[in-house]
């Protein structure tokens, strides 16, 4: 029997690469940037078919971006809608029989966690500098635990919420083909149809918790 | 299930390309073809705008433009309403000043022609008296010749008519 959730680890240069991983994300990717690539063939002022789709879904994340993370973020807006439409297309590739999430991988959603977790805290020493440093420091010297704490939080909860929900979403596909009879496929596509409102959830939620993260870097706060 | 490897750092370097390449391909050619609608869209109101603005101004003319010609219809109405007054009341004095002309030419006519006529029969009067009186030296036989000879005349005069005129 498969095993959920295990691997084909192959060994490149004494390093260990979880193959099918990488091929899905490959995968996903190619799709992503098709996608893309459709949508700007043509681009026409009154937009249409993927145009208009791709167009939503950036003007949508381009309002967040100005909202919270102020005038700077539009500089990080192309790795946030990357971000978004890569880790949707990840969580939809899972639904389709025979092909897993790239984010039902730990390695990947904590790859991508700790990615941001690292930009917020390089950007907030090249924006702030010192200011950035001393706020892990207030309101007095003993709160730096709590801080650190949070800091080191904040990746292992991105990437786990994301790992979790869509691993849990493949392996109850699984395990609802196995319950119930063939011939009774209600459940199973249910909770297929769920899962891809699933997708887009935990996509969203990952991509608006590192604006809000990524924003305490980059937003002027002259209240201060 | 939960093993970290070098998957991690890969998975990293992925996303990193993908981001240099979606940026390439989409965010930019898009975030042109937005910038390129907004102007538009601004560009079509504004010019909206102006045009609204440039037509309430033409509105206006017009209506100065309208009142200016009533007020200037209305003037040449009066003036030439005054004028054929005017040259009514010039006619009527004229058409007057005609009739009291002609009125006075014929009463002149009248005057000169009765005076004329007075003449004559003063003169014809003095003649028929004239021949009368020599009718009667001639044939004075006797007073009552005489006496019927006059009454005839008077009869004659009579007869011939020369009366309705005062005189």
């Amino acid at each position: 029997m498969h095993e959920i959730g295990a691997h084909h680890v192959a060994q490149i240069a004494g390093f260990s690469f979880n193959m099918d991983t990488l091929y899905m994300t490959w995968l996903a990717m190619a799709v992503v940037i098709l996608i893309a690539f459709m949508a700007t063939r043509n681009l026409k002022l009154v937009p249409t078919g993927w145009q208009s789709v791709l167009e939503m879904i950036m003007s949508a994340l381009l309002d967040q971006i100005d909202a919270t993370m102020g005038p700077k973020g539009r500089k990080l807006a192309p790795l946030i809608i990357s971000l978004f439409l890569f880790i949707l297309i990840s969580n939809w590739l899972g639904l389709i029989p025979t092909l897993t999430s790239p984010t039902s991988d730990v390695n990947t959603t904590f790859g991508l966690a700790l990615m941001i977790v690292l930009m917020l805290h390089i950007l907030g020493v090249y924006f702030k500098g010192m200011n950035y440093i001393k706020h892990f420091f207030q309101p007095f010297a003993l709160f730096v635990i709590i801080n650190i704490i949070e800091e080191v939080a904040k990746p292992i909860t991105l990437a786990f919420r994301l790992f979790g929900n869509i691993l849990a979403g493949e392996i109850l596909i699984i395990i609802l083909l196995m319950l119930v009879p063939i011939w009774m496929p209600v459940p199973s596509v249910v909770w297929l149809a769920f899962s891809i409102f699933v997708g887009v959830v935990q996509a969203f939620i990952f991509t608006m918790l590192s604006m809000s993260y990524l924003a305490n870097a980059v937003k002027d706060d002259h209240h201060d | 299930m939960v093993d970290i490897n070098m998957t991690l750092v890969a998975q990293i370097l992925n996303f990193l390309i993908l981001v240099v390449i979606l940026t390439k391909v989409a965010y930019k050619p898009l975030m042109k073809a937005l910038a390129e609608r907004e102007e538009k869209i601004a560009n079509s109101i504004k010019s909206a705008e102006q045009d609204e603005i440039a037509a309430k101004k033409l509105l206006v003319d017009y209506q100065k433009q309208l009142a200016s010609a009533r007020i200037e219809a209305q003037e040449i109405v009066d003036k030439a309403t005054k004028l054929a007054a005017e040259e009514r009341e010039a006619g009527i004095a004229e058409t007057r000043a005609e009739i009291e002309r002609m009125r006075k030419s014929a009463q002149a006519d009248i005057d000169r022609d009765r005076e004329l006529a007075v003449a004559k029969l003063k003169g014809e009067v003095v003649a028929l008296s004239m021949a009368a009186a020599a009718k009667i030296i001639t044939s004075n036989i006797d007073e009552k010749v005489n006496e019927q000879l006059v009454s005839e005349f008077i009869d004659k005069l009579d007869a011939e008519k020369i009366g309705g005129l005062p005189c």
